[in-house]
């Protein structure tokens, strides 16, 4: 007789994708690679060529940029020395813990175009890019994030996350993290801290090691620094235009597979760099320039990078000082706010840190998802954002509603927004720029008068 | 005498307005000072394969209709589809600006443009200076623009400037599947077979089309006064069901087809009227 694991394995329902042969696999695998690596070099040559004078401290993160490269190979060395890689697919997933149970957080969305298509093979094309390209990326085994993870943590935020949670379960081990759609009730800060400690039982049994405060203190320390980093970035782009959007944005999507000390040395180092062009009054454009802040769905490197470019390169020009993204800013905004280092005050902290900061539209509240509008009017504010684009990838329900009531608080201060939808797919290049540019004619004509 | 040229390139045909750029400053020749900004010319000329040729032969003939030579012109300004190379150095305006610039200029009151074109339709929301403040645009589907109009009277085997008149004699309107001109085409087809009266059909397929135009409108939000600009404009089946779907009046310049052309000729005008006076 079968084992209870065993049985668990051969359970029908767990392989959900197609089987696809050994053959099909490595052709995909190679072609989508090796053209996903050209992409890569491309896009990085194209931020050198637009700009000359790019900070020399991006050297680093174009390195990293490489998700094939050296990173993979580190990632492949410690697994080789028994570290767990615990992917993730969604920013609800505890680092600390992870970190403190001396294992390596990665997260593993896709950014593939390519993938999608594959992904059409298992759901039908309505349901998010994000996730199909996540299933078609999982089928061909692109990822080298997602093939190297020992686990993987779903959050199981929205429908999409939810499905391809049992979808990847069929191939992964899985840790289920869900979380409630409302933050402001007792019960449901209750319920999110039972998840939290699961995750961490989960991680103690997985690594065997133990996390105490001796062992997590340091881990949030760690994150507290990124984040410090983080804000001290975002707060150079805030009054001086010495870095792009995208280049920016580059910095903070490394810091989803990068060693978050490494990162946080890096992006201080980069803006050390920073803060002296700033003395030197080195601009990267006119003061006039149109200032953009982009909200909406996740853009994920490598290939769904088409928006920043289309705001910073097309005619007339926008520069992106500020988002709204989880692939983004969402990601650091937040340090981990601890009053004592007791394990409880501790563990509380970080539950909090992901739950009530989080403004990702799966929450609601009685009246709507206020944090992400106060956070929008906040940013808006502070950064001198004149004009919003709302970036709605194709399927992402959330974010598509949402638009609504975003648009009416913006409305209301006088901020123009735009709603730009699109899908995983380099054949709307030309609509969207078309759209875009319009846009920032719009906002240079209003900032004429 | 100098004029400045505005095109615009459309996914069937490439329009140009020729404007007068005369003003106090020109004194060799004794042209009246009030024509300044005035119509010389206009011409639309299929765009085909060639656009940059279309283009060519839309200035040769509007500069052949208004007597000058290419030396007279002042500056050209292009909107619509924009192309790798031009013949001519051109400055480029998004369609949205142009529509807005001219629908102003027709109507100073309006405060909702809306376009409807041969694949494309659009609509942009201004304030009392006319400025934009935001726009819609439907790119993605042909069925809420001009092609579905064409393609269902090719169904229907009628002539599409017949469809508008007969669609008027119509008391109801059938129902069609409006989400995508396949569809909407073989819904048409099951309707004819079914002998359904084809002015029925076509209100249908107007009602359909207006149903998703007043949509994208909505987004904006309905500010009288609104107009309707682009070719189909001219089609008055496609105006009566809109304005029954918005419940308000609409608006038609003269040359609806002549406003991307006429928008970037004037945001040229007004760009070299800055350029000669010298900021203080
Ligand atoms: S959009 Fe929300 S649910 Fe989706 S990955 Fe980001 S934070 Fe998680
Ligand atoms: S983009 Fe939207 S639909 Fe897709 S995974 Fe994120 S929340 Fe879910």
């Amino acid at each position: 007789m079968k084992n209870n694991t065993q049985q668990e394995k051969d359970h029908p329902s767990k392989k959900i994708m197609p089987e696809t042969t050994l053959k099909e696999i490595k052709e995909l695998n190679t072609t989508i690679k090796t053209t996903s690596e050209q992409i890569i070099t491309q896009t990085i040559s194209h931020l050198k060529k637009i700009n000359p004078n790019r900070p020399q401290e991006m050297e680093y993160f174009d390195e990293l940029a490489n998700m094939f490269g050296k990173r993979t190979q580190e990632l492949e060395q410690y697994k080789a020395e028994g570290k767990k890689i615990v992917g993730y697919n969604c920013i609800f997933a505890p680092l600390e813990l992870i970190i403190a149970a001396g294992a390596v957080p990665v997260r593993i969305n896709s950014g593939w175009y390519d993938t999608s298509k594959l992904g059409d093979r298992v759901v039908p094309v309505e349901v998010c890019s994000i996730i199909r390209s996540t299933i078609g990326a999982k089928m061909i085994e692109l990822s080298p994030f997602l093939e190297l993870s020992d686990v993987l943590i779903t959050v199981l935020t929205c429908d999409g996350m939810t499905k391809l949670s049992e979808i990847l379960g069929g191939y992964k081990k899985v840790w289920h993290l869900s979380n409630p759609r409302i933050k402001d009730s007792d019960q449901a800060l209750k319920f999110w801290n039972e998840e939290i400690k699961q995750i961490k039982n989960n991680l103690e049994k997985l690594t065997g090691n133990k996390i105490t405060t001796k062992t997590l203190k340091p881990a949030i320390l760690k994150t507290q620094k990124a984040t410090k980093a983080f804000r001290r970035l975002q707060n150079i782009r805030k009054d001086n235009a010495v870095i792009s959007g995208q280049d920016a944005l580059l910095v903070t999507q490394t810091f989803m597979w990068d060693d978050i000390e490494r990162w946080t040395e890096k992006t201080n180092i980069l803006c050390d760099e920073l803060d002296r062009r700033i003395q030197a009054k080195e601009w990267i454009c006119p003061p006039d320039t149109p200032r953009v802040m982009v909200t909406g769905t996740p853009m994920f490197w490598p290939d769904n990078w088409k928006l920043p470019s289309l705001i910073e390169e097309g005619t007339p020009k926008g520069i992106l000082v500020a988002d709204e993204l989880c692939s983004s800013e969402r990601l650091l905004y937040d340090p981990v706010g601890i009053d004592e280092w007791t394990m409880t005050d501790m563990l509380n902290a970080i539950g909090e840190r992901y739950l009530m900061a989080c403004t990702c539209p799966c929450f609601t509240s009685k009246d709507g998802n206020e944090d992400r509008i106060n956070w929008l009017l906040t940013k808006i504010k502070d950064h001198k954002i004149q004009g919003v684009i709302y970036y709605v990838t194709r399927g992402c329900m959330l974010y598509a509603m949402e638009y609504t009531t975003v648009k009416r608080a913006l409305d209301k201060i006088n901020i123009p927004v735009y709603y730009l939808d699109t899908d995983y797919t380099r054949e709307d290049t030309g609509q969207l720029k078309t759209r875009v540019e319009a846009f920032l004619e719009m906002l240079n004509t209003q900032i004429d008068l | 005498m100098t004029a400045t040229v505005g095109f615009d390139i459309g996914t069937q045909n490439t329009k140009i307005i020729l404007l007068n750029n005369n003003n106090n400053n020109d004194d060799d020749d004794n042209d009246n000072v009030d024509n300044y900004g005035k119509v010389l010319a206009h011409a639309q000329i299929f765009s085909g394969f060639d656009p940059a040729q279309a283009l060519k032969d839309a200035v040769a003939q509007a500069l052949k209709t208004a007597n000058l030579s290419q030396t007279d012109i002042t500056s050209f300004t292009a909107t619509g589809s924009t192309l790798e190379t031009y013949p001519y150095p051109v400055t480029n305006v998004s369609i949205m600006s142009a529509i807005t610039k001219a629908g102003t200029h027709w109507f100073p009151n309006a405060k909702t443009i809306i376009e409807v074109g041969a694949e494309e339709a659009r609509a942009v929301k201004c304030d009392e200076r006319g400025v934009m403040i935001d726009f819609v645009v439907n790119e993605r589907c042909a069925a809420g623009a001009g092609a579905f109009i064409e393609a269902m009277a090719r169904a229907l085997e009628i002539k599409i400037q017949d469809m508008g008149p007969l669609a008027l004699t119509a008391e109801r309107a059938s129902s069609i599947n409006a989400a995508c001109v396949i569809f909407g085409e073989s819904d048409v087809v099951s309707l004819i077979h079914k002998q359904e009266p084809k002015s029925e059909i076509a209100r249908a397929v107007y009602d359909a089309m207006a149903d998703r135009i007043s949509a994208m409108v909505h987004r904006i939000g309905v500010n009288p006064q609104i107009v309707i600009v682009g070719g189909v404009a001219k089609d008055v089946g496609f105006l009566t069901s809109l304005k029954r779907k918005l419940g308000v009046d609409v608006l038609t310049p003269e040359f609806p087809e002549y406003a991307g052309a006429l928008g970037a000729a004037l945001i040229g005008l007004s760009k070299n009227k800055t350029k000669e006076r010298p900021k203080i």
